[in-house]
């Protein structure tokens, strides 16, 4: 439970400082996600309940925090990051016994691709409601970017969270078959 | 599966279910309602951001005098410090002094504002100003400088508010340009791979063939604008099927921004 609220002010947190990391002009604007990893690491290092909680408070900050509201129209409707990081976080999880065999770069790849994913699902969900769909370079970069950034920063934020989990002694630590302690 | 899994489901099920059905002003006031708790987190960030930024920027300076004066002493080094304080403090005296200037000749009644973070996410062009409820602001208010228009508010808190910037494809402002009677809508684009966007003037006539340069202002059409706010500079003209389309750069450089005006209303 102390590493779960851990994830939670390290989302919480992260979704702040996201607020001030600019875009990286010379890859197209795309921007640097530091909440999906937070949330990937947590989908492979707590159980299902406390997964599906942490994807929620990620979603509900993403949605509560850039969804536009203009004039009468709602452009996302809050709960669609919540389902997005819910099923992607479902997924990372079900993927932990890769990790467990030691194949952590899988759940590092899957973090850019996940990123990426919720990136794409959002510019789908805008494109629909604006009535025209178009996939520029800069959209596929805006797109493609922050999951190979994520894929970079991944290891690095793995190491340091799961050093955290091991502070905290989190008994569901992903090099640990520990599923039988939550069952 | 076990059993708290699928509770663990039914109740994440339940509140998607919830907040799907929230409409535009119930997600208003659930965003209001968050920004106020950001609120302070927000700002402290934008300080915090501000002091780094102004260290880093110091350490520059003190490294370009390092390659340039190896042989340079500590108190060399302390009155560059001070001197670079000094620049700062006038630099924001500039600033205030040209920002209180605008205010007090323009015909609007403005509320100043301070930006505290700008473009956090992908697909909005947005950022946030330290000016709510409390400072009279409500949606859909013009956001200006002495530049320009910078775009409109859209989310409002009680000290916090979400601006639409107007490099953003759902910011549609009714423009003329300068010397002529056309008229057409002013709009961002959805993605744009620059710091600098441009913005496209729509609904032009085929036959205006515009030349670059002539400057584009709202036209008060619509009821959110005023009229006669500059909005950019036109730089080409194209005739589409239509209509005709002409590219326009932004009055303001919406990158560098430090405070704006909420326009609340005539003198």
């Amino acid at each position: 439970m102390i590493f779960f609220a851990v994830l939670i002010v390290l989302t919480f947190l992260a979704q702040i400082a996201e607020f001030f990391i600019p875009p990286l002009d010379w890859m197209y604007n795309a921007r640097i996600y530091i909440v999906p990893i937070i949330v990937f690491y947590g989908a492979m290092s707590l159980p299902f309940p406390a997964v599906m909680a942490l994807a929620f408070f990620a979603g509900f900050m993403l949605d509560a925090l850039t969804v536009q509201v203009l004039g009468g129209r709602v452009e996302i409707s809050v709960g669609w990051s919540i389902l997005l990081y819910a099923v992607l976080a479902a997924i990372m999880h079900g993927l932990r016994p890769l990790f467990i065999r030691g194949r952590w770069e899988v759940h590092c790849i899957m973090s850019g691709v996940c990123t990426s994913a919720i990136l794409l699902s959002q510019y789908l969900m805008i494109s629909f409601r604006r009535g025209s769909l178009f996939f520029t370079r800069e959209a596929w970069w805006q797109i493609a970017g922050p999951g190979l950034i994520a894929m970079l920063m991944a290891p690095l934020a793995f190491w340091i969270l799961h050093s955290l989990a091991g502070l905290t002694r989190n008994p569901y630590r992903p090099d640990q078959d520990a599923y039988d302690a939550f069952e | 599966m076990n059993r708290s899994s699928i509770i663990a489901l039914i109740i994440l099920g339940a509140i998607l279910a919830y907040f799907l059905t929230f409409g535009a002003e119930g997600t208003r006031n659930l965003q209001a309602g968050f920004y106020k708790v950001m609120s302070p987190f927000l700002s402290s960030g934008s300080g915090l951001k501000k002091q780094l930024t102004s260290v880093s920027s110091g350490l520059q300076t003190l490294e370009e005098l390092e390659k340039e004066n190896g042989s340079l002493k500590v108190e060399n080094r302390s009155l560059k410090a001070t001197n670079q304080a000094l620049r700062d403090v006038e630099h924001e005296v500039n600033r205030l002094r040209q920002a209180l200037a605008y205010r007090e000749r323009s015909l609007f009644r403005l509320v100043p504002a301070e930006i505290l973070t700008r473009d956090s996410s992908t697909w909005w062009r947005t950022m946030t100003i330290n000016r709510g409820k409390n400072d009279h602001i409500e949606p859909d208010q013009p956001v200006v400088t002495d530049e320009g228009l910078v775009g409109k508010t859209a989310t409002v808190g009680d000290n916090i508010s979400v601006v639409l910037l107007i490099s953003d494809e759902n910011c549609k402002v009714a423009c003329t340009v300068e010397g002529t009677r056309e008229q057409g809508i002013v709009s961002g684009e959805r993605v744009t791979g620059s710091v600098t966007p441009m913005l496209d003037l729509n609904f032009l006539s085929k036959q205006a063939n515009l030349s670059p340069g002539p400057k584009v202002y709202t036209s008060g059409m619509g009821g959110v604008f005023p009229s006669g706010l500059l909005v950019g500079t036109i730089q080409s003209f194209r005739v589409r099927e239509l209509d005709g389309q002409a590219r326009v750069t932004l009055a303001v450089d919406l990158s560098h921004l430090e405070d704006v005006f909420v326009v609340t209303g005539r003198k």
